[in-house]
């Protein structure tokens, strides 16, 4: 079903480009938007994530290093500009071609310059909407500046694409997007039970659609089943895996490359991550007479938006809702966003929930990053530390 | 095997030495062996269990081997592989409980370990790296000063004005060594240099892990006096090495394999 889901996906990708109606989005934009004025989405992020799974990492991002971009960038930029650069040479032919390029800064600053270089490339012109860090809270400043951000954002699409915002269809968009929210952290929250119904790769897999077609109604089906299916596990005490020894949270995107082989080997020796903060992130839902103003509140605060006393609490909360015995901080090359403040995270999560964590490094999409020997060593000792 | 093990074998493959350690149920050693790595562990692990068979000839058969070490899962001789950072702790947890904070510096690794009161580690930071916080850094500045390495630390305690050496890369600050030699620096103040910016560099990846109580040194490095000196100075504290710091590993394994027969 999934695969149907996502073959639907690039089918209405593709549908749209030649239309004249395909924007592409960062994973932290607000859908909500152009879905309701009839806008396709395609998704950056999650075809870079495409490149990493199927171990082209190193010979697409070379297209963009082969232009001048530096190894350090972010490898979900790298395999944005590499595959627009070399279609043909690229998984699924690249993505369908662009007429807008719509970024949000939400989840890191990265964002804004891949679109500007993919912009000259393609010439679709991109539209930036600017959600500043928040630290403790948001303020009334911040909420109306990314409010007027949104209506700003209307404005481009109505004029780029000769449509319009009607708020009775935002509305439907809108209950269909927190529908599908809302089954999701279902199944996410079913994890809390003992064995844990899903794993990290399983959740890693089935959050595609949450991503990429939210305020869909097929989504809401795919995640009905998805929920039924959890919850027949739950009820027969089928696990994830097969022999349930330790719990642990995970933090941050996975390795691509290595995602399969990553989770299924920790698997074969009891472990089993019942939580993450990645698949965590897409969450809240949209509602109330101010529409704008729900949207600017839950793209605001989105996880990686934060300052980093909420990612600790979050990995804190999440350690202590699941009942995890342990965490792995996955120290990602290319997201800075994301992997910086780890250090301290580790120590203050240790210190506030007494479990033992450890930080690997590598990167989601550059296997050039990751070094398994020194990874297995990490974990080695820090199951060791827990049986 | 029915019996309880009388012997536990630890075998701790280095990148740079393997090293082997026998010892029966009353902890005593029977035998210990140390040599290079070279290009491969295998090899390396079975002329350590020849030397140790001739130290100490026992029934293999009431043995248990564990393999420790960046090599550890190579050895098919080994009952089990456990990491080197439980081996460290649980070796120098033996030899001395009171260890809190053990600093482990290798050919090519080095790291930082908590031990917690029943010996077993707690928290642990790796630098596996950079090669500027290794033994490999101390082997490439002899070379260029053409020194033995075994001499190298007592030629840096006799400095009067060690050098600054600004670099934290191997490669780079190979190119400031050879810099301070064209200025015509004394051999032993840049030698002392060179151990007080590494020194400064391990201080720094031990601060990464909060601990209070005596402080360890373990690994070839901990052989080398003014690394010891420089880093003592560094951290404001005592530092305890023991006798044969290279050994710590095997000898924890050993450990390790009689308790996994009990």
């Amino acid at each position: 079903m999934l695969q149907q889901v996502m073959f639907r996906y690039m089918l209405e990708g593709h549908t749209a480009s030649e239309e004249g109606k395909l924007a592409w989005v960062t994973s932290g934009f607000p859908v909500e938007i152009p879905q309701a004025m009839g806008v396709t989405s395609s998704y950056p992020e999650q075809y870079a994530a495409v490149v990493g799974s199927e171990k082209v990492g190193p010979t697409v991002c070379g297209f963009a290093e082969e232009l001048g971009y530096s190894q350090e960038l972010c490898s979900y930029a790298r395999s944005g500009i590499g595959s627009v650069l070399h279609p043909d040479d690229s998984p699924l032919n690249g993505l369908p071609p662009p007429q807008a390029l719509l970024a949000c800064n939400n989840i890191c600053g990265t964002v804004l310059r891949w679109y500007d270089a993919v912009s000259e490339l393609t010439e679709a012109p991109v539209f930036l909407l600017d959600t500043p860090p928040l630290d403790d809270g948001q303020s009334a400043h911040h909420m109306r500046y990314v409010k007027s951000g949104i209506h700003k954002l209307v404005d481009f699409l109505s004029k780029h694409f000769g449509t319009e915002l009607e708020e009775g269809r935002l509305r439907e968009v809108a209950e269909l997007s927190t529908q599908a929210i809302s089954l999701w952290t279902q199944c996410l929250e079913a994890c809390k039970k003992r064995p844990s119904p899903l794993n990290c790769a399983d959740r890693f897999l089935a959050m595609a659609p949450v991503v990429s077609m939210r305020g869909t109604d097929h989504i809401v089906e795919y995640y009905q089943a998805l929920l039924d299916e959890v919850n027949h596990r739950v009820r027969e005490g089928v696990g994830a895996i097969r022999d349930e020894r330790i719990r642990l949270l995970w933090d941050n995107i996975p390795p691509w490359f290595n995602i399969f082989k990553f989770f299924n080997g920790l698997a074969k020796r009891g472990v089993v991550f019942p939580a993450d903060t990645y698949t965590h992130a897409w969450s809240g839902s949209i509602s109330g007479d101010d529409l704008f103003e729900s949207v600017a509140t839950i793209y605001s605060n989105v996880y990686l938006n934060k300052g980093l006393d909420a990612k600790v609490d979050k990995m804190c909360e999440l350690i202590e809702d699941y009942n995890l015995d342990g965490f792995i901080l996955f120290s990602v090359r290319s997201c800075k966003r994301y992997s910086l403040g780890q250090m301290v995270s580790k120590e203050l999560v240790s210190e506030r929930t007494g479990v033992p964590g450890v930080i690997i490094e590598g990167d989601m999409v550059d296997s050039r990053l990751f070094n398994e020997a020194q990874i297995q060593t990490r974990i080695d000792a820090l199951l060791e530390m827990l049986l | 095997m029915t019996q309880k093990p009388k012997y536990g074998i630890g075998l701790d493959l280095g990148s740079t030495s393997t090293k082997a350690m026998l010892i029966d149920r009353e902890r005593r050693v029977l035998g210990s062996h140390l040599l290079p790595t070279g290009a491969s562990a295998v090899g390396a692990a079975e002329r350590c269990l020849e030397a140790i068979a001739i130290q100490a000839p026992i029934d293999v058969s009431r043995s248990i081997t564990i393999s420790t070490g960046y090599g550890r899962s190579v050895i098919e001789s080994a009952d089990r592989n456990i990491t080197e950072i439980t081996c460290h702790s649980v070796g120098v947890n033996h030899l001395n409980p009171d260890i809190r904070l053990l600093i482990d510096v290798g050919g090519q690794d080095s790291k930082v370990i908590r031990i917690g009161a029943k010996g077993r580690p707690e928290d642990f930071e790796l630098n596996d790296k950079c090669s500027a916080g290794t033994g490999r850094f101390l082997e490439v500045m002899a070379g260029v000063l053409e020194v033995p390495l075994k001499d190298f630390g007592n030629l840096a305690l006799g400095s009067t004005d060690p050098c600054e050496i600004s670099n934290t890369c191997t490669v780079f600050a190979e190119s400031e060594v050879i810099g301070h030699i064209g200025a015509g620096k004394r051999a032993e103040d840049i030698a002392a240099g060179i151990h007080a910016s590494m020194a400064a560099k391990i201080a720094s990846l031990s601060k990464r892990i909060r601990s209070t109580g005596p402080l360890g040194l373990t690994g070839g490095v901990a052989l080398n006096p003014a690394f010891v000196h420089y880093l003592s100075i560094e951290l404001g504290e005592d530092i305890w090495v023991p006798e044969e710091p290279q050994m710590t590993g095997a000898l924890g394994a050993a450990i390790l394999a009689l308790d996994e027969g009990d």
